[in-house]
């Protein structure tokens, strides 16, 4: 169908995106600046040489800072993918597969959650800082907080993807073997839903890295003198006058790596089932 | 269907009811002595205030009675007061719904009334070079974040051209102005308008082969007029129930937007809550927003319900 023209490259692009964005973020401590190197002879400087990307208001290297923020958006959203596979994947099988009671509560449990903003969620959930939360890196409290609300679109989409395979033939054949539920889950269905837990990884990643930016754009997020994202185009705010660079750049790389992710999740998914596209 | 409705209606009640013990766990999350500010450069609270905080969550009591109490006051309206300045959570949140409520009113209209039009237009010759052009634009304006796409164009239209101002109300008190909207509406507007158009354009695909349709092209009218009327007429009800989901994207862009652009809404109450720990604000427009978007999912289903003769007869 003509509306589908140019599909298959999405997975291509999206890769591409994310190696590249993935590429200068690793790889920064071997090519980039100082990123906190504050130089305060050469502020605001515009793109050159010396600063490809300019400077900001302390004469930092923005080149440096958003390779670096790559490392924080990049970890967090796939720490937060990984964090919300491990919860929601069991539990969107589990009530998929067994229907009933199990699906009955962990769809109440769906709901309650997705009632509430996960931005709201995670900004309350980050003010109190509970116990738990406490003590441990920047990264890695913000990606579990972000993984409180974020194995919802998983589980959904798990719980959909195993209601439709257990009516499948080898359910009947390896129950018929006297298989447990367990063992067909694990060993039979799983395999079968590999492809759609990585379109749910990428989708997690992608809004994982949107809402860090944002709680770092609040200030709320991974804290300074760490380079983030979001905390990049909070500091454009204060210039907003001045330093075009400083509100741009940041943003495409933010931008990119959201719009990587979702092209990689919606490539998948394409390929699973054309007809589910949205696009 | 009218079993049906009551059935929707009972475990909407029953999500209520937890939702609220979401919030109450996010209390009981607290460090151990939840009302004492870390020490991380922030105040502790006085005697006096640590002392009505306890006596409204009654922390020295089990935690059911502690629920059970904490339940009957939400019943009564009773939020808490705000440890700043001691004032009531609700009273405090109903001076700022106003701005809350007529910036999220008027995006979720702009969404509703200009997808169809865009929609339309882009299932006209699906697969021409426009309508591949407007699938391009509207899947990459959705994915652009709201506190970036606020602050490009407050560079442009508030630093650089002076249009609008950059931020406030323009105003003392009350509702903003209109010129002090503008940015804050675009901003609110264009990732569920471009969701919504998308979804349109879908679903006029999909019922262009209806007889319904060519017979109206047999009357004389102009194929996008007749799309543009089948296109409010098949998306309305299923685009109920994505206004019902919209709602809690909606809340979280008006946090954002809200505090680029300080607007004194809910959004911007919760994030000075936010920084200033301030507990009972921060839950009280936690539970307020998630009890607002369950109430726009009900109203959804129950729409779609009356509305949809399949679901009618069922």
């Amino acid at each position: 169908m003509a509306e589908r023209t140019g599909r298959p490259a999405s997975l291509n692009r999206g890769l591409a995106l994310v190696l590249v964005l993935g590429a200068i973020a690793v790889l920064a401590p071997l090519w980039a600046q100082d990123p906190l190197r504050i130089d305060l002879a050469a502020t605001l400087k515009s793109p050159s040489g010396a600063h490809w990307l300019g400077t900001d208001a302390l004469g930092r290297d923005l080149t440096a800072r958003i390779a670096y923020g790559g490392r924080v958006s990049l970890g967090i959203g796939i720490l937060t993918s990984l964090f919300s596979l491990a919860i929601g994947v069991p539990l969107g099988a589990l009530a998929g597969f067994r229907g009933g009671w199990t699906d009955a509560a962990v769809s109440r449990l769906i709901e309650t959650v997705a009632c509430v903003p996960s931005l709201l969620l995670a900004i309350a959930l980050l003010a109190m800082s509970p116990a738990v939360l406490r003590g441990i890196p920047d990264v890695l409290r913000v990606a579990l907080v972000l993984a409180f609300a974020g194995w919802i679109p998983v589980a959904r989409y798990m719980r959909g993807e195993f209601m439709r395979l257990k009516s499948a033939e080898m359910v009947e054949a390896a129950r018929a073997a006297g298989a447990s539920d367990l063992r067909i889950m694990v060993r039979h269905l799983l395999p079968s839903a590999l492809a759609p837990v990585l379109v749910t990884a990428s989708f997690a990643a992608a809004s994982a890295i949107l809402v860090e930016a944002a709680l770092s754009f609040l200030g709320l997020g991974v804290q300074p003198p760490q380079p983030t994202w979001g905390g990049l185009l909070s500091d454009a705010r204060e210039q907003i006058d001045q330093g075009w660079w400083l509100a741009v750049v940041p943003g495409l790389a933010l931008y990119g790596a959201v719009l990587g992710f979702n092209l990689i999740g919606e490539g998948i998914r394409d390929r699973l089932d054309p007809r589910a596209s949205t696009r | 269907m009218l079993r049906r409705i009551v059935s929707r209606l009972a475990t909407g009640a029953l999500t209520l009811l937890l939702v609220t013990l979401l919030v109450f766990g996010l209390i009981q999350l607290a460090p151990g002595d939840p009302m004492a500010v870390q020490d991380d450069g922030m105040e502790r609270l006085s005697a006096a205030d640590r002392a009505a905080l306890e006596a409204y969550y009654g922390f020295d009591r089990p935690v059911a009675v502690q629920y059970a109490s904490w339940l009957g006051r939400l019943l009564r309206g009773d939020l808490g007061n705000s440890i700043r300045d001691r004032r009531p959570v609700a009273e405090k949140i109903g001076e700022r719904l106003s701005v809350t409520l007529s910036l999220n009113a008027m995006a979720l209209f702009l969404i509703v009334t200009l997808s169809v039009p865009i929609g339309a237009a882009a299932a006209l010759n699906p697969g021409s070079v426009a309508d591949r052009w407007s699938a391009t634009a509207t899947y990459l304006l959705y994915a652009v974040p709201i506190f970036w796409a606020a602050l490009l164009l407050q560079r442009l239209f508030a630093v650089r051209l002076g249009w609008l101002p950059l931020y406030g109300s323009g105003g003392v008190t009350g509702i903003p102005r209109v010129a002090n909207m503008v940015l804050p509406v675009i901003c609110l507007t264009y990732g569920g308008l471009a969701y919504v158009s998308r979804f349109v354009r879908a679903n006029l695909l999909e019922s262009t082969r209806f007889e319904t349709i060519l017979s109206a092209r047999a009357r004389g009218m102009t194929r996008f007029a007749i799309l543009v009327r089948h296109g409010f007429r098949l998306a309305a009800v299923p685009m109920l129930t994505l206004a019902g989901f919209l709602i809690p994207a909606l809340f979280a862009g008006s946090v954002i937007v809200e505090t680029v652009f300080q607007l004194p809404g809910l959004g911007w109450l919760f994030i000075d809550a936010a920084y200033q720990r301030d507990l009972p604000v921060l839950l009280g427009v936690t539970l307020i927003s998630g009890a607002a978007a369950l109430a726009g999912i009900l109203f959804a289903d129950v729409t779609y319900a009356l509305a949809d003769p399949r679901v009618r007869r069922g």
